[in-house]
């Protein structure tokens, strides 16, 4: 009896217990995120993948921005204001007043130059991008002055990405950072910023089990508006398929890697809500210019011939997106829009081979690899690209190969007729100058090189490299487009949508070319 | 044969094993013609040579092939298995993390498909050729034949999403918070810190891919009872028994017996497989458990990852095979020399 009694007690304070602590965590405004994890290090020096950007771009921030739906402008977010020199290589910033970071401590040009000097020298994945700043500098008016070894158009670009992502100097060092020259061996600090950052964004870290989860707090000292969720919850769903069915069942708030089959069968749910855009990344066949490696597609002439033979349409009804005119970007300033795209034109195509010599066509392998990315099969484009070239007489063998073999083949510029994919590690159309000769895909990947074009195309290379006045920028990359459209070594044929899908009252939801996801600018309907 | 000598025995073998598996995995991991440097690095920070040499010199990998190995064995001889390029993490910590998810799923997998398989088996050997014995030789079949990953999707679209009746992906409730840690089974923490309603939620959640899983291995285990039954049913000593005028079911005990024999050899190396192949099961239920961790590991060359889960899965079938040695010992009277 007097043990039922005690059971019985016992019972009923654990049932007290538990629903106190649900009802705490019910007041709590929680946000699931459904995503296939990429981290690899949230070390804003070190980390370099899909998520790293998503959680860094809510716990930290960078001097200057893009605006919050597209890469179409700078704005000042940490910097409230810059000056660039007559010659384009020195930039200086004015920061913003009364910022602080969820230390506590108060953000200052210190902190700027530490941030730098760190991404330098531990030489983490994207350290490239500050390879071309040759100095940085705390001026005694509490400015930052930013010093290139050349003008550098793209730069303010760069500064957005979140490797950028400004630094509390005194809380790194405290555990273990340092910007000091031999940092990549004694820059301790990425174990301390796996598990919490330590920056001003408007999240906090709270915590990164590796393929498992990450979780974001609000920062109580954030000096913006406050966001939404109070916590951010991503968890790693890396099979798309799961991802849906936990979004249908109410378990995840928002699932960010679907693909198009799988939105398509949830068209008609009215509690969920579907999001389908143009993602940067362009798939793209290269023609080695090399004839040893190439053959016939080493010739300008053919290329142009496989531009005209691609069923554009046939693509976009596959994946969505956008067909690209040339390997620049769509959406990023300058680049041309869908309407300069090229359309299938057999007969122009057969018209071009027979000019070639190839009236009856000919035999070629395509290498690529045997790979899904963001939902787009690559074997069912390379099915498709060899029954389009099939309609001109080019008789196309496919030869699928792993994705980091074909990947090293690619790099290595062994491969004759390839197809991959690219998205671009810069928002700005410099972007593109790895497309065209001298550049690191066409001369590294498809051995087509400076002497393969005219002296004037290498002239514009050069000027489009250093200019940043916007007008001739636009005018500049204008005519590289054109030659890329008539000579170029590569044919792109899609820009996939990305497909996400997420709970119909949520609000405030835009996939961004650079951070994918800013959960700061989420919240909930009534 | 004693017990002790039979067992150092066998234990003497393991030795050399472990030693060959280092050097086939190291040679395996590096005969892929694929370089960690381009599987891990920006496309842009290919270009600076010096990112390059800093990742080569930090991974070790500017040394030769033979001095990686070595360097190697010194540092897993004291117990170090290094550090992965991916999670950023010594791989004993992710192991740490990772095993338990997989141990605590395979292991009530293994529970149900051993129930299940050798029910079936009993049933299907004792009605042989009767209508039961053709139904559970059908089930036992599609157990055997049908995707792991194609039954984890049916399942998970029709228990989880339409009916409700079990959790989805993931061990528990991604609101959910996880048991304080004692073994890493969260069923079992869970129930040690009298936490009745994570358990429940932990075991709705392990109940759909272990149910998955078992009724796979099951199909394995039943085939192998019923045919070994089968054949013990058939001989000599059986009829004696019969004759002596043992009850019926004395007479079966007798013979299941005997016929489990063959059985334990598959349920090891079930088990084994199941602690070491779950990948596209892991990877559907979003279950952060080795398979998948393997997968990532090998998908972007991450040598230390690679090397570490390679030892893992070889030292868990050598203990699997030790175990089922030793359990021979007990149930094949001819290992023990009693036959003599």
């Amino acid at each position: 009896m007097k043990l039922a009694r005690r059971l019985r007690l016992l019972i009923m304070i654990a049932v007290f217990v538990v629903s106190v602590a649900m009802v705490a965590a019910q007041d709590e405004a929680v946000l699931v995120i459904g995503h296939a994890e990429s981290t690899d290090s949230l070390d804003p020096a070190r980390g370099y993948t899909q998520t790293t950007g998503i959680v860094n771009r809510a716990a930290y921030e960078t001097l200057v921005t893009f605006p919050d739906q597209d890469a179409s402008e700078i704005l000042p977010l940490l910097a409230t204001d810059w000056t660039i020199s007559e010659d384009g290589t020195e930039y200086t910033f004015t920061l913003r007043d009364g910022v602080t970071f969820a230390s506590g401590n108060s953000l200052t040009a210190d902190d700027v130059v530490f941030t730098i000097q760190r991404l330098q020298n531990v030489q983490g994945n994207p350290s490239f991008l500050a390879s071309n700043i040759e100095s940085v500098v705390a001026n005694e008016d509490g400015t930052v002055t930013f010093t290139l070894a050349a003008a550098r158009p793209a730069f303010l670009a760069e500064l957005t990405n979140n490797a950028f992502s400004i630094t509390d100097a005194a809380t790194v060092m405290e555990n273990g950072g340092t910007d000091a020259a031999d940092a990549a061996e004694t820059d301790a600090a990425e174990v301390y910023l796996n598990s919490t950052s330590a920056g001003t964004g408007p999240y906090m870290l709270e915590s990164w089990e590796p393929q498992v989860e990450t979780v974001l707090v609000k920062n109580p000292n954030y000096w913006g508006d406050e966001p939404y969720y109070d916590r951010v919850i991503i968890t790693n769903i890396a099979e798309a398929a799961t991802q849906k069915i936990a979004l249908e069942a109410g378990d995840i708030d928002l699932a960010l890697d679907l693909t198009r089959d799988q939105v398509a069968t949830l068209e008609g749910n009215e509690n969920l809500t579907v999001y389908s855009g143009p993602s940067v990344y362009t798939h793209f066949l290269l023609m080695n210019a090399d004839p040893e490696l190439g053959g016939p597609v080493s010739d300008p002439t053919v290329q142009l011939a496989i531009r005209y033979a691609l069923d554009y349409e046939g693509y976009k009804a596959l994946w969505g997106g956008v067909t690209p005119p040339t390997n620049l970007t769509v959406g990023l300033v300058a680049a041309y829009g869908e309407d300069k795209a090229f359309t299938r034109d057999l007969d122009r195509a057969r018209e071009l081979l027979s000019e070639a010599g190839y009236a009856d066509g000919f035999d070629i392998t395509l290498s690529y690899p045997d790979f899904t990315w963001q939902g787009v099969n690559m074997n069912t484009n390379a099915q498709k690209i060899q029954a389009d070239l099939a309609e001109v007489g080019i008789n196309v063998t496919l030869n699928p190969g792993e994705l980091q073999v074909s990947l090293e083949e690619y790099r290595n510029g062994d491969q004759g007729f390839a197809y991959w994919f690219w998205g671009p590690d810069i928002l700005d159309p410099i972007d593109v100058i790895s497309f065209l000769p001298g550049g690191k895909v066409a001369s590294e990947r498809a051995n087509w090189m400076p002497e393969n074009a005219p002296a004037e195309i290498n002239d514009l290379i050069a000027q489009a490299s250093v200019e940043t006045d916007q007008a001739a920028r636009v005018e500049l990359f204008a005519q590289l487009q054109d030659y890329l459209q008539e000579s170029g070594a590569f044919a792109p044929f899609i820009n996939p949508a990305v497909q996400a899908a997420y709970r119909s009252d949520l609000q405030g939801f835009v996939y961004h070319p650079q951070w994918t996801l800013d959960v700061a600018i989420l919240s909930l309907g009534e | 044969m004693a017990f002790h000598i039979y067992f150092l025995r066998r234990l003497l073998f393991v030795v050399p094993l472990l030693f060959g598996i280092t050097i086939m995995a190291f040679l395996i991991a590096n005969a892929v013609p694929a370089d960690p440097v381009t599987a891990n690095l920006p496309q842009n920070a290919l270009n600076d040579e010096n990112l390059v040499q800093a990742f080569r010199e930090k991974w070790g990998l500017d040394q030769p092939l033979h001095v990686q190995y070595l360097t190697y064995i010194g540092n897993l001889l004291q117990g170090d298995m290094g550090r992965s390029i991916k999670t950023g993490r010594p791989v004993i910590d992710d192991i740490k993390q990772f095993l338990p998810a997989t141990m605590e799923l395979a292991t009530l997998s293994i529970v149900i498909g051993l129930f299940l398989g050798v029910g079936v088996g009993i049933i299907s050997a004792v009605y042989r050729n009767s209508l039961i014995d053709y139904v559970s030789r059908i089930f036992s079949l599609i157990g055997v034949s049908f995707p792991v990953f194609v039954l984890a999707l049916i399942g998970l679209a029709v228990l989880y999403a339409q009916l409700g009746i079990v959790a989805g992906p993931g061990r528990l409730g991604f609101r959910t918070a996880d048991p304080p840690l004692v073994t890493g089974f969260f069923t079992v923490d869970a129930l040690l810190a009298g936490d009745l309603k994570t358990f429940q939620e932990a075991f709705s959640h392990i109940i759909l891919p272990a149910f998955i899983l078992g009724s796979y291995v099951a199909g394995t285990i039943a085939r192998v009872t019923r045919s070994s039954l089968l054949e013990v049913l058939g001989m000599d000593y059986m009829r004696t028994a019969r004759a002596k005028g043992l009850g019926e079911r004395r007479v079966l005990w007798h013979g299941v017996r005997n016929a489990l024999i063959p059985v334990v050899t598959i349920i090891g190396l079930s088990y084994g497989n199941l602690l070491a192949g779950t990948v596209l099961t892991e990877s559907i239920f979003a279950w952060p458990g080795i398979g998948r961790y393997m997968f990532r590991a090998s998908t972007s060359q991450d040598f230390p990852a690679i090397m570490g889960v390679s030892m893992l899965i070889a030292i868990i079938y050598i203990v699997v095979n030790f175990v089922v040695d030793m359990l021979y010992f007990f149930l094949d009277p001819r290992i023990r020399g009693e036959g003599r």
